[in-house]
């Protein structure tokens, strides 16, 4: 199966007056047709960067400096303004992390969903009303009609997010890029939330990139996750490899900090729960090598200096690590410099 | 229902404003003297007749609060009394040269509106580019350079050394321009209509770049984005539209205040309006001209300032009546 | 009760400020700019080539005449020194300025901050107060109340006041401005007054005016600068304005008069309009940027 998506080395840069910030340095994950892509890590990971780039959206004074974004065969990057327009809200769609500011606040639900739709589809305003309204249907709002008429801040957080992800189903998109949909609502409600996502996804066969901090919430949703720090992936593999046999020391950070139910943390030689020292890195001024190195248990000093690519060790798991194998590259200087035109130095696994 | 019981409220209290400042103009100007020793004191040969006259007109016999309510009543009828200086209906009087005062004035502020949204909208799009920078300087310095010294600078470059417009007056005392007294008046109008402008523009750029970027910073835009609206519709419809609500107030301030500012504006070009009006009014102490307009200067702003809440009561959705 | 519980303030928040504010280009040149004034307002007098009512150049014919070596900005229809009454122009400028914003901020702050501090009926009464005074049109009244002002005090002890005509106007100027001080002044006391640094400040049992003077004003000084800064330029232009519509004192030398007194003859000798024209736009720049910058200071905003 040819994948829907693909995102190959992907840099997106800040350029400031203080200097240049890779907020993304080399990403790589790939989504195939109606699966979910779990895209982990803390913030500042770069995540959010990240599922922005694929719509080509990233806010100046960031810019996309490298890679590949490959969607259904075409290169997106090399796309015109218009085309690309053509995509967004119609083909990937996208729903943000805070419904209460995602909507414009002085127009009507109606006026905003209808505007979209009779963009991208030539409908008139009673077949555009028609179809709004039976998306709040799908989502799951009751009297439609009536909330089409209504302005968000006469709505509840739920409601909002209902909206917003009925407003990026309006053109049956192929690509859903769900940014932390569900941070910003009561806890209560987050469940409905998932469930509604995950229900529409598999019956509108739906891809999705749901970016998250939550592994808990990944592994309720998603089929395959990329787990990424500092603007770079980290191992990237199916839920139940992640979840099991996590290889890279991130990865494994990552769970062991997350409370489990199925643990029984009294009998465990360290009762309680783990955490990760250090703090993640300055972007402006990040860590030579891999960039996890200073807060690594396994780190040595070739991780200090050499940079990990992704190695395959399994179908469809992948990781960046030198003490699991990884080949690496050396780094000029430290801060980022794009290594690919100077050869790759190949660090075997330990013999 | 809500906004009918708001509305009555604040007319209530804006006449209340009305009549509270003009009652403190009217006690100020009698606490200095009244029209009666003016009179003496500009006509010393003035007859015991037609003293008497005038004092029963002003009625100087009765006492000042009692005057202030028959002042009062008369303008509720619309008459506000006879000049002293011209024995013209005072009415009258505001009605010409204040035409002559709103024909700078209004064009002036709807002319500085549209082009501030066509800065404000390049400028904050382009944000932190040089042409964000050119504007934002200008900008700045068109605000901060006074009004009327940007006049002074206008005719003595335009008017005095190039010799191209008019430098003082609203009209040419003989031969009109090009024989037609239109194109003759607005002849006469570009100096002081580009000082005006300029400064409006100038404010309301900086008012409006700002809101605008901060809206543009908004999810609600990315999200616009990302459903494949056009730049240009994400701008106007979105941006600006939410954008320029903050900026209504200062609007409804500039009409309120076409009067008020008028004095500086008419002593620079000579022009014939209201404000110089109220100049040779003071400087004569013509009482009955300075009361009226007094009045209608606060009207106008407290007029303007209700119409400003109206407003956005109506515009945004947000706004509830409390 | 104890000592005096000690000033509770994020911080370093007005260090944090400044250097903010040092890097910020366009508040930095308000900075070097005012200083400019100051400097001249000060040690001006000293410096100047002739006294300001030293008519001499009248007497030799040389009355409007161009800027030469003798007279660097010329000479005006009096025959004054252009350059001399520029120069003595400038402290009464920060003189208005200064005056009458120290009146508006100590009416505005006392006002607004009652307000926004008690809240309740005292608030509903003093806002209706704001709101009526911000409607006067100050401008017109201030012109209304200086010219009857003039004629009163004729013939009384009054008179003899000196510069009586420039400080009513300054008061006048002072006591219209602060309805925008009180305004912004009761938003940040009601803001202030919910955060959790005066509630802990209640709790070790601070006294209301320890709360409102050591806690809540110091935080709010940075947004009532901001205020202050442009209304000080504001003054001065005001003051500049009701000069030269020939309201002004004939006996304080202010660029306003000078402008007053020279436009009749703007044709034959400009430079007796443009320099304290010139005066007055740097001054009111220096404080507008200053504002522009504070403002940026104390509110960053991500400027990249």
């Amino acid at each position: 199966m040819t994948d829907l998506l693909t995102v190959d080395g992907l840099k997106v840069h800040f350029f400031t007056q203080s200097g240049v910030a890779p907020a993304v340095d080399g990403i790589d994950f790939a989504i195939r047709p109606r699966e979910t892509l779990g895209l982990v890590g803390e913030s500042g990971s770069g995540k959010t960067m990240a599922s922005l780039a694929v719509l080509r959206l990233v806010p100046p004074p960031a810019r996309i400096v490298g890679g590949s974004l490959r969607f259904q065969g075409r290169d997106l990057l090399a796309l015109d303004a218009a085309a690309m327009r053509g995509l967004r809200g119609k083909t990937i769609a996208m729903i943000f992390q805070n419904p209460a500011f995602s909507l414009n606040p002085i127009l009507s639900i109606g006026d905003q969903l209808g505007e979209i739709l009779r963009w991208h589809e030539r409908i008139s305003r009673a077949a555009a009303r028609d179809r709004a309204a039976e998306l709040l249907r799908l989502v799951g709002i009751a009297d439609p009609l009536h909330r089409l008429r209504q302005f968000p801040h006469e709505l509840s957080g739920g409601m909002k997010q209902r909206i917003c992800i009925a407003r990026a189903l309006l053109c049956n998109p192929a690509l859903i890029l769900a940014d932390e949909p569900t941070t910003n609502l009561d806890v209560t409600i987050q469940a409905q939330i998932l469930d509604l996502l995950e229900e529409l996804r598999e019956r509108l066969h739906m891809a999705m990139l749901l970016v998250s901090h939550d592994m808990g919430l990944v592994a309720r949703m998603a089929h395959r996750i990329t787990v990424v720090y500092a603007g770079r992936t980290c191992e990237t593999a199916d839920v139940h490899s992640i979840f099991h046999a996590p290889l890279h020391p991130y990865t494994r950070a990552l769970l062991d900090s997350t409370p489990r139910v199925d643990h029984d943390y009294e009998h465990e030689a360290h009762p309680a729960l783990r955490t990760i020292g250090g703090r993640i890195p300055d972007l402006a001024a990040p860590p030579s090598g891999c960039r996890f190195h200073p807060r690594c248990p396994e780190a040595t000093a070739e991780c200090a200096r050499l940079r990990p690519e992704p190695m395959q060790v399994a179908p469809g798991h992948s990781v960046s690590c030198l003490q699991r194998g990884s080949p690496g590259v050396a780094e000029i200087g430290g801060r980022h410099t794009d290594v690919s035109a100077i050869g790759a130095l190949h660090v075997g696994p330990p013999a | 229902m809500g906004i009918l019981r708001y509305l009555v409220r604040r007319l209530l209290f804006s006449v209340m404003l009305i009549l509270g400042v003009s009652a403190i103009i009217f006690f100020l100007l009698n606490a200095i003297g009244n029209p009666i020793d003016v009179l003496m004191a500009d006509n010393p040969g003035i007859t015991d007749e037609a003293l008497a006259a005038v004092k029963a007109y002003y009625h100087m016999d009765a006492s000042v609060g009692h005057r202030y309510l028959i002042w009062l009543g008369n303008v509720a009828r619309l008459d506000f009394g006879t000049s002293i200086t011209t024995n013209l209906p005072v009415g009258g009087m505001l009605l010409t040269f204040g035409a002559e005062t709103l024909k700078l004035q209004i064009p002036a502020i709807v002319l500085a509106l549209l082009l501030a949204i066509g800065f404000a909208s390049i400028a904050a799009v382009r944000q932190y580019s040089r042409l964000d920078f050119g504007v934002m300087s200008s900008a700045l310095l068109g605000h901060s350079l006074p009004g009327f010294l940007l006049g002074v600078l206008l005719i003595l470059i335009f008017a005095y050394w190039l010799g191209i417009f008019p430098s003082y007056g609203a009209y040419s005392t003989r031969n009109p321009l090009l024989g037609s007294t239109v194109i003759d008046g607005l002849w006469h109008m570009v100096l002081p209509l580009t000082m005006l402008t300029v400064f409006n523009t100038a404010t309301l750029t900086l008012l409006l770049r700002a809101n605008l970027v901060d809206v543009l910073r908004q999810d609600f835009i990315m999200a616009a984005r990302a459903s494949g609206l056009p730049e240009r519709r994400v701008v106007f419809q979105h941006a600006l539209r939410n954008a320029i609500i903050p900026v209504l107030t200062y609007l409804g301030i500039l009409f309120g205040l076409m009067l008020a500012t008028a004095p500086v504006t008419e002593s620079v070009f000579t022009w014939p309006g209201a404000g110089a009006l109220y100049l040779a009014a003071i400087q004569s102490l013509d009482y009955p001209v300075i009361m009226a307009e007094t009045l209608v200067v606060t009207a106008m702003l407290v007029g303007f300032t209700l119409l400003t809440d109206l407003a956005y009561v109506l515009i945004d959705p947000r706004i509830r009546l409390d | 009760m104890g000592a005096v519980p000690p000033r509770l303030r994020p911080p370093g928040q007005l260090r944090q400020g400044w250097q903010r504010l040092r890097r910020n280009r366009s508040g930095m040149l308000g900075v070097i700019l005012i200083t400019i004034v100051v400097v001249v307002a000060l040690i001006g007098p000293w410096l100047a080539p002739y006294t300001p009512n030293d008519q001499s150049a009248m007497l030799g014919f040389a009355a409007r005449g161009a800027p030469n070596w003798a007279h660097p900005f010329g000479t005006d229809r009096n025959g004054y020194d252009v350059l001399t009454r520029v120069i003595y122009g400038a402290p009464t400028a920060l003189a208005v300025g200064l005056g009458a914003m120290l009146v508006a901020s100590l009416i505005g702050i006392l006002v607004g901050g009652i307000a926004g501090y008690i809240g309740g009926l005292a608030d509903e009464l003093l806002m209706r107060l704001t709101e009526f005074f911000l409607v006067i049109p100050v401008f017109v009244m201030i012109l209304a109340v200086v010219r009857l002002f003039g004629i009163v005090v004729v013939g009384t002890w009054l008179e003899r006041v000196p510069f009586l005509n420039l400080s009513t106007i300054i008061l006048l100027l002072g006591v219209f401005g602060w309805p925008p001080i009180a305004r912004l002044a009761r938003a940040e006391f009601l803001r202030l007054k919910g955060m959790d640094f005066v509630e802990a400040a209640r709790c070790i049992g601070a006294e209301p005016h320890d709360i409102l003077f050591r806690h809540i004003l110091p935080n709010a000084l940075p947004s009532l600068a901001v205020v202050i800064a442009l209304g000080i330029g504001g003054a001065i232009l005001a003051e500049s304005m009701i000069s030269f519509l020939g309201f002004g004192d004939p006996k304080a030398v202010s660029w306003g008069q000078l402008l007053y007194f020279n436009y009749q003859v703007l044709k034959v000798a400009p430079w007796a309009v443009l320099a304290p024209g010139g005066a007055i736009f740097v001054t009111v720049l220096g404080f507008n940027l200053l504002a522009d910058g504070l403002s940026d200071a104390f509110n960053p905003r991500l400027k990249q």
